[in-house]
């Protein structure tokens, strides 16, 4: 097919659109084909994890797309019903993997608030730094992998470079880098070691330079935002009703962040910060709102350090936990956006059932809508701008 | 007023105490009221969340009235319940019982705002201009399990709905598509149903408690039987 | 290369040479990502953090397809409906082919012992190499792990009729070999074959 190949194009005077009409009329042409069908996945490393997706091909447009999950459902509801408060702890640490220990504050919540125990201020503190601590590391990768996902390989470099500062400190204070199991029912395991405080400050400082990188070198490209601009719009209300939330909401112009409109928890009431909102709905919107709250983390977390508290870091509990029974749902804003459980209870050492709402589930079912008509380098663009993490989806 | 669960006045003091509705759940449950009349059967209060039980005739019509009437935009979830107690796991012949889940009662106890049988299906809607939410509640029967759909009110019941399908196995009339969600196509049973047992614990129960090994150079069988 | 399958590289005679093969085959090794679980993150830290920087070891972590790679690193939980896929991108493997699993899930069925979805270890479809406990590893227990894997690949062929076994795709029996591949049964059969109580 190389040029030389074909004949000299004649000199045709055409009337000016006449040309358009030909282009159209070889499309048309082509349409008759059928549909392609292109399986993603379940391993493909765009789908970071084991998604599948069924996309039926018009050519380069997606006529419809068939999300198949299911291959990483571990059963955790199932499992809850089998462990102790305390044993489930550690199973809901692997629900959303990256931000682990923001997945166990709302069951413990859950179980703290059925008992009725309170923990005290300090492990409060702690509770909402490590949370924003494990926001800031999801995000981070984001940042990186979202660029990576377009087709720039450095920006991931940096994210896993940056990341670790992060999952140092989550180390420092609970021995963990990932599913750190620090929360107890009525406060922590331990307190946080010498020196923790006054390195955090700096890591998060050498963050927010980190933000300013990403800014610049991703947000700011132009490439990047002639690959993710008007891409994947979600309206607001669709979003909503498809039970998408977090920040995914956030970028299509919902003001709503459970952590200033939820019932109150951990000690967000007493911070000062600002939920930010993006109008488009599109991907650079949830990058660039995912850009801001990590921004926002880290100065929450300069916050908290400022305001800690002294004292005890556990309530009294009984030593063999037994929740009186009852029911309780409770919601919090995850990295990934909202996380619930509703946890039934019949007085026993573990609970009856646990319903786990989790935020990737919702966000990912909008996809066959989402997907229809775009062309399929797009279909990356906007797996990677959802951000889903599929221990979220499949549970 | 409906009657009180009878589980929750045999628990803490703090719940014994009877229910008592803010002014914004009051005002959530009228408007349920008025639009469905008979349709609330009973209502409870769970922690601050506002509990309505639904006849199953008015499933779909609660959803119409929570996302018009009550701006819940928002759907938090949809799934099911099954009251029955948990069936004990086996013990197997060397007299070692599956000691490490926990017990639960035997006897079938029904939780915030009562159930007429063994499956329930529940729904959380929430509102994201107004910070409200309300849990739905409607009783499912056990011969045949199927509840009104509510994919034409709210889209993202879509799959919560194929789920609870999957693991209760609960139908949903004017559900599009109620395939198998996560499971393999071969897989059979509904995992969730407290009847159906886990295969593992019942292949090799765990220890239990006393799964403690023998410190060396205690006196032990096992330790006798080596040396 | 048939002097590698009919063992003539094997004999005494060809230790240097086979020494050489091996030498060059550890360093270059071609690491097919196989992103499963949390795992699969430590494992993305230890390729693409430059705190960890695998590919100092000489792995190579962009092989486009299977059938272009050495090596895979199951990471992470594999369910009942992942394993045939799992299964077949092995078989698209070109012999000689090594699989490190990383992870308890991988290894055993970790946390989900008891779940009725989870493949209780990798090993129950694919032979596995080098197992690396933890939950989730370090990136330096899978660093680990790859050495670990690195000396075995070194030692292969002399002394012992592990590398022209391993060229001719079978795979010979040793310690750390603690199954062959089996054709994956259904979860019912596998049930009875494990012996379902009262059965």
């Amino acid at each position: 097919m190389s040029s030389t190949d074909n004949p000299p194009m004649p000199e045709i005077q055409l009337e000016p659109g006449a040309l358009r009409h030909l282009a159209e009329a070889q499309v048309n042409v082509e349409l008759d084909t059928g549909d392609m069908i292109l399986n993603l996945g379940p391993q493909h490393p765009a789908t970071h994890g084991t998604l599948r997706l069924v996309v039926r091909l018009d050519g380069e447009r997606v006529v419809s797309a068939d999300p198949v999950i299911g291959y990483m459902h571990r059963g955790y509801e199932k499992l809850a019903e089998y462990r102790t408060y305390p044993q489930i702890t550690t199973l809901v640490n692997r629900i959303d993997w990256l931000s682990s220990f923001a997945n166990e504050v709302p069951f413990v919540d859950a179980a703290e608030r059925l008992m009725c125990v309170e923990a005290p201020p300090r492990a409060q503190y702690i509770r909402t730094v490590l949370t924003e601590l494990s926001r800031i590391s999801t995000f981070y990768l984001f940042l990186g992998e979202m660029a990576l996902q377009v087709g720039a390989l450095t920006p991931a470099f940096y994210g896993f470079r940056d990341r670790e500062y992060v999952l140092n400190l989550i180390e420092g204070a609970t021995g963990g880098r990932f599913h750190p199991n620090f929360n107890r029912i009525g406060g922590l395991k331990d307190d946080l070691p010498w020196g923790w405080i006054s390195e955090t400050r700096e890591v998060m400082k050498k963050m927010l330079d980190g933000c300013d990188e990403f800014e610049d070198l991703v947000a700011g490209n132009e490439i990047f935002q002639a690959r993710t601009r008007s891409i994947g719009i979600v309206p607001g209300e669709l979003g909503a009703a498809y039970g998408m939330s977090g920040s995914n909401l956030r970028a299509s112009g919902v003001d709503w962040d459970l952590r200033r409109d939820g019932r109150p928890y951990l000690v967000y009431p007493e911070l000062d910060f600002k939920v930010w909102t993006h109008p488009d709905g599109d991907s650079y919107a949830r990058y660039w709102v995912r850009l801001q709250e990590t921004r926002e983390s880290c100065r929450m977390v300069l916050q908290l350090l400022d305001q800690m508290p002294s004292g005890p870091i556990t309530a009294k509990v009984p030593r063999i936990i037994k929740v009186p029974a009852g029911e309780v749902w409770t919601e919090v804003e995850n990295p990934l956006g909202q996380m619930g459980y509703y946890v039934v209870s019949k007085g026993a050492t573990g609970p009856f059932r646990v319903k786990i709402r989790s935020a990737s589930f919702s966000n990912v079912s909008i996809m066959p809508w989402l997907l229809r008509g775009v062309y399929v380098p797009d279909v990356i663009t906007i797996l990677a701008s959802l951000y889903f993490i599929l221990g979220d989806i499949d549970r | 007023m409906p009657d009180e669960p009878t589980e929750e006045t045999a628990g803490e003091e703090e719940i014994a105490e009877p229910e008592l509705l803010t002014d914004e759940q009051a005002a959530l449950l009228a408007v349920f009221e008025a639009e469905l009349g008979g349709g609330v059967i009973e209502h409870a209060d769970a922690f601050g969340t506002l509990v309505v039980r639904i006849r199953p005739d008015s499933w779909r019509r609660s959803a119409e009235i929570a996302k018009t009437k009550l701006h819940c935009d928002y759907l938090s979830f949809v799934s099911g319940i099954d009251w029955q107690p948990m069936v004990a796991p086996r013990s197997n012949d060397d007299g070692g019982n599956d000691t490490s889940a926990p017990v639960q009662p035997t006897e079938m106890t029904f939780g915030t705002a009562g159930s007429a049988g063994r499956f329930q299906v529940f729904a959380h809607v929430q509102s994201t201009s107004r910070h409200h939410g309300v849990t739905l509640k409607t009783d499912v029967d056990a011969d045949m399990p199927t509840a009104e759909s509510w994919t034409s009110v709210y889209p993202g019941a879509d799959w919560h709905e194929r789920e609870c399908a999957e693991m209760f196995g609960i139908g949903f009339s004017g559900h599009p598509n109620l395939r198998k969600l996560y499971l393999p196509a071969e897989f059979e049973g509904h995992p969730l149903r407290k009847d159906f047992a886990l295969l593992a614990r019942e292949v090799k129960p765990w220890p239990g408690l006393v799964d403690v090994e023998a410190m060396p150079g205690d006196d032990s069988p096992a330790e006798d039987g080596s040396g | 290369m048939g002097l590698v399958e009919n063992g003539t590289l094997s004999k005494p005679a060809a230790k240097p040479l086979t020494w050489l093969l091996n030498y060059s085959r550890k360093y270059s090794l071609w690491m097919f990502q196989w992103g499963l679980a949390c795992c699969a993150i430590e494992m993305a830290a230890a390729l693409a953090g430059p705190r960890y920087d695998m590919m100092r070891l000489g792995v190579i972590p962009f092989p486009a397809s299977p059938r272009q790679a050495d090596l895979v690193v199951i990471s992470g939980t594999v369910t009942d409906k992942m394993a045939p896929a799992i299964k077949r991108l092995y078989e698209q493997i070109p012999d000689p082919k090594y699989v490190i699993s990383m992870g308890s899930c991988s290894n055993c069925g970790g946390p989900y012992w008891d779940s009725y979805s989870v493949t209780k270890g990798v090993d129950q479809i694919i032979p596995v190499d080098v197992y690396v406990p933890g939950c989730p590893p370090r990136p330096e227990a899978l660093l680990q792990g790859i050495v670990m894997l690195q000396e075995r690949i070194q030692n292969e062929g002399l002394g012992n009729d592990e590398l022209a076994a391993r060229w001719r795709g079978e795979v010979p029996g040793d310690v750390a070999m603690v199954s062959t591949p089996v054709a994956l049964p259904s979860p019912k059969a596998r049930a009875s074959k494990v012996g379902a109580p009262d059965a």
